[in-house]
Formats: C-alpha cells, structure tokens, sequence
C-alpha cells in the first residue's frame, strides 16, 4: 500500500513499469522473429507453436520484471504520473506499430 | 443443431473476450466513482478481467493451433489474404498486451483507489486500454471470420498469398 496518496504503491509501479517494457518486447519480439525465420522455426520448437511461446515469454517477463523492480527502489524515483503517460504510449506505439508492420511486410 | 467442438471453442473464446472487455469497462465506470464501499466490487471486477482474459487466452490459443490452419489457408488463397496477413497478425500479438495489462489490473487495482488519485488515474488508464485493445481484437475477429466468409462465398476468386 502507499503511505504517500500522490504515489503508487511500490508493487504497482513496478509491475506498471513491467508492463510497459513487456508491451515494447512484445511489438519488438514480433517482427524480429516475423522478419528473422529461424527465430521464429525456434519459437515453434519451444511450445509448439511461436504465438504460445511468444505468450509464456511475454508473461515470464512480466512477472520477473514486476518482481525485480517490486524489490529495488527504481521505480520510486520515477514519477506516478509519468510512469502513467509511459505506459499509455507504449501500449498506443506499440499496438499500432504492429499495425504498420503486418500492413507494411 | 449441429455444434461441433471448433464451433463451440470459437465462440467460448469470443464470448470470453466480450466478458473480459465488459469486466473493464465496469471496473473504468466503478473506480470513476471510486470510494471505500465500492474498493471490493472494483477489485473483484478487476480480478474477473484477468480471469476472463486468461481463459480467452488458453481458449483461443487451443482453437488457432487445432483448428485455425484450416481457415488460414482458405482465407491466403482468396480475395481476402489481408484477413490473416493483417487482421490475425496483429490480432493475435495485439491480444498478448491486452493479457499483460489485464494481469496488471488487479495489482494497480489493490492499491486503494478510493484514497489515492494517482491509483485511481493508473487504474483508470489500465481499464481504458484494455476495452480499447478488447474491442480492436473483436473488431479483428469479425473481419477474418469475414474473410473465411467470403472465401467460402466467391470460391472462383483467387488472390496469392502475402
């Protein structure tokens, strides 16, 4: 919980935090392995399919990020509403970045 | 009436979808009026978004390895490649942040949103963006079942795949 009403809590921003840069891995691991075949033959060998093995990595990361972070005092350094407006444009950027690609190649 | 198992699937994962969706947008219309007697209902709420995204998650992903290459290679070899090449394509690595931000849901949402404006913001932008991914992932999904449709609809047409 946060003692401080104008902050979040530790466990939030740090999986807020985490969401973000598994939101950027997620657009980023999706071109790679679109652009780059034998990533992608390799994904398909780990959990059958690269979409299930893109999916377990993006929630691996997430929740080892969150936890990382939950333990360090980085994320309090950041300010709450940044860390807000971040997230925000990661997830726009990064959805319509996906967009783009698949429009594009 | 004749349910197959890939009828069944398909719509159980729709149909989870559209709960998940609905669960944010009651959690976005709870934490706008967000005081101490409401604090369970949002957290409940939020709880339910990731449970029904989860479940989408595991429901669709059983559908697209088993039953999806069948329509996949229908819809490559008809007027509408785009329907795969780009609806499904960022349909289904859109959805994989939608899940993230739906398992984040309940831990912005634990954070008293009642007492503090700044949890209340992160939880209000959390739930925004998920009905935003949610309805751009069914909006999706409409046009490759269209694309499956019309496929099926104009068998003499035929365009390369991408």
């Amino acid at each position: 919980m946060s003692a401080d009403p104008a902050r979040l809590g530790r466990t939030g921003a740090a999986f807020g935090m985490a969401a973000a840069i598994t939101a950027l891995f997620n657009t980023t691991l999706a071109c790679v392995k679109d652009a780059y075949r034998p990533l992608q033959n390799l994904m398909n060998t780990i959990a059958a399919n690269n979409w299930t093995t893109q999916g377990l990595s993006d929630g691996i990361l997430f929740v080892g990020l969150g936890l990382i972070l939950s333990n360090t005092r980085m994320v309090e350094t950041i300010k709450p509403d940044r860390l807000i407006s971040f997230l925000i444009a990661v997830v726009a950027v990064a959805g319509l970045g996906l967009f783009a690609w698949y429009a594009v190649f | 009436m004749n349910l197959t198992a890939n009828d069944a699937i398909l719509l159980a994962h729709a149909t989870l979808g559209v709960l998940g969706t609905l669960s944010a947008v009651w959690v976005f219309v709870e934490t706008l009026n967000a005081q101490e007697q409401n604090a369970q209902r949002i957290q409940t709420a939020a709880l339910a978004v990731a449970v029904f995204m989860v479940l989408a998650w595991i429901v669709g992903g059983y559908w697209y390895l088993h039953y999806y290459p069948v329509e996949k290679a229908l819809i490559l070899k008809r007027p509408w490649p785009f329907a795969h090449n780009l609806f499904m394509e960022t349909k289904e690595h859109l959805f994989l942040m939608t899940l993230i931000l739906s398992l984040y849901l309940p831990i912005a949402a634990r954070d008293r949103p009642h007492a503090n404006a700044t949890t209340r913001r992160m939880v209000l932008s959390v739930a925004f963006l998920i009905v935003l991914t949610g309805l751009t992932i069914e909006g999706s999904g409409a046009v490759i079942d269209h694309g499956v449709k019309i496929a099926l609809l104009r068998p003499s047409s035929t365009v390369g795949a991408k």
